[in-house]
């Protein structure tokens, strides 16, 4: 058994060599509950912990439903992000990186791993729970299976997490920008949230993405179309107006400028904001001639 | 009929034809489209999109789901994430188990190489 040779655990070296900057150097989130997980229920167990530690109520009987797979015994990582969105958080991966997962740590958000506890061509996977570290020791602090409290070094927890690719997931409250959050896969997850139907906490969140990113598309749309959606028109109009001044080439920008518009009564501006769009051609082409006809359609039956 | 009247009725009209909804086709463009184009995926072609959903909820009832279940599951991922699951249900990582044997002999084996070093 090749263990010399075949063990590289070149995060854990990186780390000793030069000890991240600017973290504290311990974090416990003590206030992090545990939840025991039953036979092939890691998945719930896992996400009902993070959820909690976001304020959401929940336990592994309710999560179970929303993420356990009875055919493959256990929980894949897409649903693992699908169940967070349905109980009104933001699901957002980490990237592969041990250092990351300390700053989010360090921000107050408890980390979900997956690791695989055997071997790679026999893999058995698993969800624990990161919430702590302690840089001098280097070791993290784990929830995981039967155990409230484990401490693992780094070394440990990377030797069983990279058969995964390193991966991880947060349950952000709305409103949350994670410390290592980078600014397009954040979008992409503020817009998943939308997507899942939870258009209040998107709007919360994407307000947040926005005061980091400003000019942010994803997010000046996203922000657009969910005050639409609560008739808050004067926001509407204020995101995609934004979003057509930041991306003067996006076609779904004056798009839905052009409804927003619209719906204020504001038909010649609608309009220019329709023409601009039709003129941008690209794949919403289509959607964009139907917008402009609607609203020449409308200005011509007005006297 | 004097002028302020004509003026205060055509202002009514204009208020209730506001009010009008589009007709059902023009529509805001969703946020899914912009994110699927910012993922590089191929301009969101809605039927293939609409296929895989529909293979992997199926897929997802096959693994013990009821078809509303599996339904609900699948609304909440991404067109990204529901391609990378199409077809592959059986293969990727399912998360699952605690306590093992093999895990037990692994730490060992770990342990064993860190005090040797």
């Amino acid at each position: 058994m090749c263990l010399g040779g075949c063990i590289s655990l070149p995060q854990s070296e990186a780390l000793r060599a030069a000890p991240p900057q600017g973290l504290p150097p311990r974090v416990e989130l003590a206030q992090v509950p545990f939840h025991r997980q039953d036979d092939f229920l890691c998945g719930p167990a896992a996400l009902a912990m993070v959820f909690n530690a976001a304020g959401v109520q929940a336990d592994v009987e309710s999560v179970t439903p929303l993420v356990y797979l009875p055919g493959r015994q256990g929980s894949l990582q897409a649903e693992m992000l699908g169940a967070t969105r349905r109980s009104g958080l933001v699901a957002y991966v980490l990237a592969p990186r041990l250092e990351d997962l300390l700053r989010e740590l360090a921000a107050g958000t408890p980390v979900v791993v997956l690791l695989n506890l055997s071997f790679k061509w026999v893999p058995i996977w698993h969800y624990a729970v990161v919430v702590g570290y302690d840089l001098e020791k280097r070791e993290v602090i784990v929830r995981s299976a039967g155990r409230q409290r484990d401490e693992w070094s780094f070394a440990f927890l990377e030797f069983f997490w990279q058969d995964g690719n390193h991966w991880s997931m947060l349950a952000l409250p709305p409103g949350r920008v994670p410390a290592s959050a980078r600014e397009s896969e954040f979008a992409l997850a503020v817009a998943a949230l939308e997507q899942a139907g939870r258009a209040r906490e998107a709007r919360e969140s994407y307000r947040a993405l926005l005061k980091r990113w400003p000019d942010n598309l994803i997010g000046l749309i996203g922000l657009g179309n969910v005050e639409f959606g609560f008739k808050d028109l004067a926001a509407a109009e204020q995101a995609l107006r934004r979003a057509s001044v930041a991306h003067p080439k996006s076609a779904v920008a004056f798009n839905n400028l052009a409804h927003v518009l619209a719906a204020l009564g504001r038909l010649a501006e609608a309009e220019s904001a329709a023409r601009s769009a039709v003129a941008l051609e690209g794949p919403t082409l289509p959607q964009a001639r139907k917008t402009l006809e609607a609203i020449l359609e409308r200005r011509v039956s007005l006297p | 009929m004097n002028l302020s009247f004509v003026r205060l009725v055509s202002r009514l009209l204009i208020v209730c034809l506001i009010g009008l909804p589009f007709q059902v086709n023009a529509q805001m463009i969703g946020t899914d489209q912009v994110a699927s184009a910012a993922q590089a995926a191929a301009a969101r072609d809605s039927v293939a999109s609409f296929m895989n959903r529909s293979d992997v909820a199926g897929q997802l009832q096959a693994l013990g789901l009821t078809a509303q279940d599996a339904a609900a599951r699948v609304a909440a991922l991404t067109d990204a994430e529901v391609a990378r699951l199409a077809g592959q249900i059986e293969r990727l990582p399912a998360g699952a188990d605690g306590g093992s044997l093999v895990f037990l002999i692994l730490v060992g084996l770990l342990i064993w190489w860190f005090v040797k070093k």
